[in-house]
């Protein structure tokens, strides 16, 4: 007695031929489905190695932003608890041969110590002094050797921000040229970066002390790598630094002050930050801030002082200080100025304004008390040691970074200077001198202790006490951040599942015709087997089974194959679609994951498909056994007809009405009209009258009768492809090509038309003469220039670029007032507020509670945010703290995409330390563009420029989206090719089954000539209707893209469909062609 | 044993086939049902196996009624009363000769005891009918008359009290179709297998015990 699975597999060797096709098509559908889930594991772990690759042995990272530590803390947490670690000095500049023009203008330079290679596990690289060390990016982009030269330029090293109140007014950046002694390769940590991107970055490594100035300082640093160890965790990292962490190492120095008997504390950066005075304070509550600022000058009637400065201190060290606009002044003063005790005076003096901009202020102080020259009122240590002022000789090399009106000093100005040096010669109260001078920087240049507090008194409440949090200091699991974030990045996995639904689809649909074309040739057994007294439900698992073993056999292969559809579509992205991942470093893996993952949804998916297929064939099978024939409905079709016709005409209605929701409405009027040209089309097959009712006039009639009866069996072809040339459509319509409309002020480049962006910040202000004078952008023909000065802080792209998830994107500062006033750009989604009205307004909010509003590109907040207006991001602001930044808005796709932009007010508070623009938006005479770009990239090559047009930023932009398009197109030509077998299939069984029909026709006297002729003429009208139901409702869907796309790929449209419609010809002449005589008469013999 | 009763069939191609038709069959009856093509032969032949439903009137089949079985019932009454064989074979290509005879078996559960049973009556029946020795064949392989007798043995498999043949021997040659009713009868004979058979050859329908004639949707003696 045979078993069952004996049958099945008897069945399936004799069915050979169709179980080979299911088995291919089940390969295909489980090979684009594990392949697609295996190039998402690919890319994921392409993203961890080269993570890994460029952090070598880096695991946990201490960072001090923007501002600079003393590498000796490292030594220090080595010491005291063996943790290993190396400092670097991590910089930004540009760098070019020095015999070519070719330059890396976003050059990563990174200054490294001797024992950097040693941390990350390479000993015997060594770069020797006056050299440096490349990675293979960057010498192949420049095409620079071993052993010649290279110019890099960088941003001069201070730790006073430059826009901090008289900072010395520096130069643009500093440049050395230095030797290439060594080439690294990626696998010798050549790409060492922090980012989180899989952008290969362009890394210079020079040795520390290369880049030493020469002041004698040892050359402070910016990170400090900690080595990648499970003993090192974040927690017991941040320990070790708090407890090793000492004042000095952080720029605060203390000293004595001889004339008082006091010590105090100053910072190497003038200004102690809010946060340090109070963290100071709460563990020494003694410390008392004094701050000391350069008054412009005294004025009491017609007589004037220039260039003094004054004290404000705190009157639990020095109770005489007068409070208020009370002001105690020297004797010196107070004979220059020929005042008294009670009379008033005017003092002038440059403050920072909100955006760091010195603007002169002045405010009355009444004379309190004249002091003599002598104890605290001498203390020429009071002066903050201004490096453009302390120690120079003479008032006239004074570097101030403020103007200073050499005229209105005078010798007894010079003699005073050369006698007390900068001895203050006016004292207020701190809290007055506080509200006039604090600034962003802080809020005193000195905190000072009683005499009776010792130094080591100080050093012991200070040294392992201070939170290095507050101090500005950021501690990161690097290792794990990246590895997170390649693991929540794009899912390449779902994205080519997406991409590949139309060619998974199309199998789908294809295996239903080869699974149907099965059954039909398995009917007369399947017949047999009922009358034999077999239950439906034993025929069905019967078939069922059988199908599993089908499935089981292609998904395994298709399993298998889907690694090769990984190495394609991987190779595919390294080269022909890179614009989507901007990395070649993309690798195949062989993961069983996606692999057993694939193989189960394909099954699973196919099991659910089969299961519904074989009760439905069943079952259809049982009604035509039965000669239960039923026609269908023309009136249910006719009624469904006309409500869809109504609702196409309504939503076009709509569309016209409702113009800003157009493309909506136009997309939904596509759909219904296709719905409506589809039950169209099946009126026209089942609207021949009742079966046995009407005589047959003519052979058009023939056909019809037949598909009156199988209406499926011309729409099922019509739909798939109409489906077919509807997407390829919406495809080319979706393509993002730059026009006209973005070139306006509502576009994506808000009408601007450059964006500038430096290495070396640009501090002047170009919109101002001055400005423009410096850059000699001062002709005729710059005149209507406009610039939009924009500052950036540090983080990591969030733009689609970068696949990798980010949380801390760059911050744009930036000045919203020239995009209200011109009403550039245009939101996607906005916070809604009954007080703003428009979202940049949200920008000028000032912050509260390190609150403050922020606007980025939907794009950035939909993909690499994951953030939606209302949302809130935290970053840490420059001193540590948190800073949360309430999501305002989504700009529609813009030049600014891969940034977060906060208010420049709010920008310069939370990152003082952060002066010049980075970016410029250039506005002005569109005619001139090219004349802006050439003479901008003169002027501004100092500053490693790199301007680009803001529709060729916007497309570099669109060129990830278009690819993405490019791989749908290519998945849905994959798809046509498969639907068109699919084409033959529905054909074969169509002609399968009328076999009989044209064997009679043969046999009452027609010509096989027009038997072919009349299956032809049915199939192409199938094949026209498809292609017209496609095309129609494709251009209504996309109706106002296509009106507002100039640049639509026409051609690229019309070859596809040219393809489809000749390919459908060719299945359909090839498929007639196999309708000869002979099979006829064979077929007639039988019957 | 079965009694059909004023069945009536139609069809909205071919209108009206059978029209209040009635029939007794005794058990160990041969019954041979003769008609023009088209006349309803196989509708009754299908109504009488419940592989179609007649649109009025009741079938008895040892005193129940049996016309309104559900799918699953009238599956049961065939693979356990009715044995089958068309004028085509319809011997499954793929199975051997065996496997094909066997198969009605794996409808419905047996046991051990039962199945041994069954093989020794199958192996019986496949000396009687003389393709013992094509059992390891595969139904390309064999010749039609072979092929016709070896669908006779499989309907004879599940030891059915009723043979439905339709057309058995209209696709065979005259001695192969001599040969067959032979073998009809004998099983009617040793085993007491009642036969209806519809056909349009005379000389098979003299075999039978009764021989009817349908016309007009109705049976006429």
């Amino acid at each position: 007695m045979p078993h069952i699975f004996r049958i099945i597999i008897r069945s399936l060797n004799f069915y050979k031929k169709p179980v080979i096709y299911q088995v291919l098509i089940i390969a295909l559908l489980s090979a684009v489905i594990t392949g697609s889930l295996l190039t998402g594991r690919s890319v994921k772990e392409s993203l961890k190695k080269s993570a890994s690759e460029r952090l070598g042995n880096t695991g946990i990272l201490i960072s001090s932003g923007v501002r600079y530590f003393d590498p000796e803390i490292g030594q220090r947490m080595k010491d005291s608890s063996g943790i290993i670690c190396t400092g670097i000095l991590e910089m930004k500049g540009y760098s070019q041969p020095l015999n070519s023009q070719k330059a890396v203008l976003n050059t990563h330079i990174i200054g490294v110590n001797k024992d950097f290679f040693v941390f990350q596990g390479f000993d015997t690289i060594n770069i020797k002094a006056g050299e440096v060390a490349v990675n293979k990016g960057l010498a192949d982009f420049l095409g620079i050797k071993t052993g010649e030269d290279l110019i890099i330029r960088f941003t001069e090293i201070s730790d006073i921000p430059s826009d901090a109140p008289f900072a010395p007014a520096s130069d643009a950046g500093r440049s050395i040229v230095m030797k290439v002694g060594t080439i690294l390769e990626p696998i010798h940590n050549g790409n060492f970066s922090l980012s989180i991107s899989q952008i290969t970055p362009m890394n210079i490594f020079i040795n520390l002390p290369d880049i030493e100035e020469d002041n004698g300082r040892p050359l402070k640093i910016n990170r400090l790598l900690i080595k990648r160890d499970n003993l090192n965790t974040l927690k017991k990292v941040s320990e070790v630094l708090k407890r090793d962490l000492r004042p000095a190492d952080i720029g605060l120095r203390l000293r004595r002050v001889k004339k008082t008997g006091e010590n105090e504390l100053i910072s190497d950066r003038v200004f102690i930050d809010e946060s340090l005075v109070k963290e100071i304070i709460k563990l020494l509550p003694s410390s008392a801030p004094v701050i000391t600022y350069l008054g412009n000058r005294f004025d009491a009637g017609a007589r004037s002082t220039p260039y003094s400065f004054v004290s404000a201190l705190p009157s639990s060290l020095y109770p005489e200080t007068a409070a208020g606009n009370g002001m105690i002044i020297n004797r010196w003063l107070a004979q220059d100025l020929s005042v008294s005790e009670g009379d008033t005076i005017k003092m002038f003096w440059y403050s920072p304004d909100s955006l760091n901009k010195l603007i002169e202020k002045n405010s009355d102080f009444v004379v309190k008390h004249i002091v003599d020259m002598k104890g605290i009122w001498a203390d020429s240590l009071l002066m903050p040691d201004f490096p453009g002022i302390s120690g120079k000789e003479s008032c006239s090399d004074w570097d101030a970074g403020v103007p200073i009106k050499m005229h209105e000093i005078r010798a007894k100005d010079e003699d005073y200077w050369n006698r007390y040096r900068g001895t203050p010669k006016a004292f207020i109260s701190y809290e007055t001198g506080k509200k006039l001078w604090g600034n962003n920087f802080g809020p005193a240049t000195a905190i000072r202790y009683p005499a009776g507090v010792t130094e080591k008194e100080i050093e012991d409440k200070l040294n392992g006490s201070l939170d290095p949090d507050k101090m500005g200091f950021s501690i990161t699991n690097l290792s794990g951040d990246a590895a997170k974030a390649a693991n929540e990045g794009v899912d390449f996995g779902t994205l080519f599942l997406s991409l590949g639904f139309f060619l998974i689809l199309a199998s789908l649909v294809l295996l239903s015709f080869a699974a149907s074309s099965y059954f039909d040739s398995k009917k007369t057994h399947i017949n047999t087997l009922f009358a034999l007294g077999f239950k439906n439900k034993w025929i069905a698992r019967l078939l069922f089974f059988e199908a599993g073993l089908i499935s089981l056999i292609g998904c395994f292969i298709g399993a298998l194959a889907g690694y090769l559809v990984d190495i394609a579509i991987t190779r595919a992205l390294n080269t022909v679609w890179t614009g989507a991942v901007q990395t070649d470093t993309l690798n195949a893996y062989f993961s069983p994951g996606p692999i057993i993952s694939g193989f189960i949804l394909t099954f699973i998916t196919i099991m659910v498909f089969m299961l519904i297929k074989v009760s439905r064939y069943l079952k259809r099978l049982n009604q035509s056994e039965k000669k239960n024939y039923k026609t269908p409905s023309t009136r249910q079709n006719l009624y469904l007809l006309f409500i869809s016709a109504i609702v196409t005409i309504s939503l076009y209605v709509f569309s016209l009405l409702l113009t800003d929701q157009q493309l909506v409405f136009s997309f939904a009027t596509g759909i219904v009209l296709f719905l409506t040209l589809v039950l169209l089309w099946r009126q026209h097959y089942i609207g021949i009258s009742n079966y046995d009712s009407e005589i047959i006039k003519n052979r058009k009639q023939l056909s019809r009768k037949y598909y009156s009866l199988n209406p499926s069996h011309a729409i099922t072809p019509i739909l798939f492809i109409a489906a077919g040339i509807f997407s390829v459509f919406i495809t080319g319509a979706n393509r993002m090509n730059f026009n006209e409309k973005q070139m306006k002020r509502s576009g994506g480049t808000g009408g601007y038309l450059l964006w500038c962006e430096n290495t070396i910040p640009v501090k002047e202000d170009l919109n101002k003469e001055s400005g423009r004078k410096t850059m000699g952008l001062d002709d005729d023909q710059f005149k209507g220039i406009r610039f939009v000065h924009i500052k950036r802080s540090s983080g990591n792209d969030a733009s689609c670029l970068n696949l990798n998830h980010i949380s801390v994107p760059p911050l744009l500062g930036i000045d919203p007032s020239d995009f209200i006033e011109k009403k550039s750009f245009s939101f996607s989604k906005v916070l809604r507020s009954k007080i703003i009205a428009n979202p940049w307004q949200y920008l000028k909010l000032p912050s509260e509670k390190n609150t403050i509003y922020g606007i980025a590109d939907q794009t950035v907040l939909d993909w690499g945010l994951k953030l939606k207006p209302g949302d809130t991001l935290i970053l840490r602001a420059e001193n540590g703290s948190p800073l949360n930044i309430i999501i305002a808005a989504g700009l529609q796709s813009s030049v600014f995409q891969g940034n977060v932009l906060i208010g420049m007010e709010n920008f310069t508070k939370f990152y003082p330390s952060v002066s010049g623009s980075s970016v410029l938006l250039v506005d002005g005479n569109s005619n001139l563009t090219d004349l802006y770009k050439i003479t901008l990239n003169e002027r501004l090559a100092n500053y490693g420029v790199n301007i680009e047009k803001t529709s060729d930023r916007l497309a570099s932009f669109y060129k990830v989206t278009n690819t993405y398009l490019s791989v749908f197109g290519v998945f849905g030509a994959l798809g046509m090719i498969v639907g068109i077998a699919g084409l033959g299939f529905v054909l074969l069984r169509n002609y399968n089954q009328r076999r009989h029909e044209f064997a009679l026709m043969l046999a009452t006297g027609f010509h096989v000539k027009k038997i072919r002729r009349m299956i032809l003429s049915e199939q192409m009208l199938i094949l026209f209707a498809g292609v017209s139901t496609g095309i129609i409702s494709a251009i209504v869907a996309t109706f106002p893209s296509l009106k507002n796309n100039h640049d639509m790929p026409w051609l690229f449209m019309i070859l596809m469909i040219l393809a489809i419609v000749i390919t459908g010809l060719v299945a359909l002449l090839i498929s007639v062609r196999s309708v000869t005589k002979n099979s006829l008469i064979a077929s007639l013999k039988k019957e | 044993m079965l009694s059909i009763k004023n069945i009536s069939k139609s069809f909205i191609q071919r209108g009206m086939v059978l029209d209040n038709l009635s029939l007794d069959v005794v058990k160990g009856d041969s019954i041979a049902i003769m008609g023009p093509s088209g006349s309803g032969k196989t509708t009754l032949m299908n109504i009488i196996g419940l592989l179609d439903k007649p649109d009025s009137g009741d079938i008895i089949f040892r005193g129940a009624s049996i016309a309104n079985f559900k799918e699953d019932e009238s599956a049961n009454y065939r693979n356990q009363n009715i044995g089958f064989v068309f004028q085509e074979h319809l011997l499954l290509p793929y199975l051997s000769i065996s496997d094909n005879i066997f198969l009605p078996l794996l409808a419905t559960k047996h046991s051990k005891e039962e199945i041994s049973a069954k093989e020794q009556y199958i192996n019986e029946l496949m000396i009687k009918t003389g393709i013992s020795d094509l059992r390891y064949k595969y139904p390309q392989r064999i010749s039609g008359g072979e092929a016709q007798r070896a669908s006779l043995v499989r309907a004879l498999a599940n030891s059915p009290s009723i043979l439905l043949a339709d057309e058995p021997t209209g696709s065979l040659d005259a001695g192969n179709a001599d040969k067959m009713g032979e073998l009809l009868l004998e099983m009617n004979s040793q085993y007491g297998i009642t036969i209806i058979l519809a056909t349009h050859s005379s000389d098979l329908a003299k075999k039978m015990s009764k021989i009817l004639h349908l016309e007009g949707g109705k049976l006429i003696v």
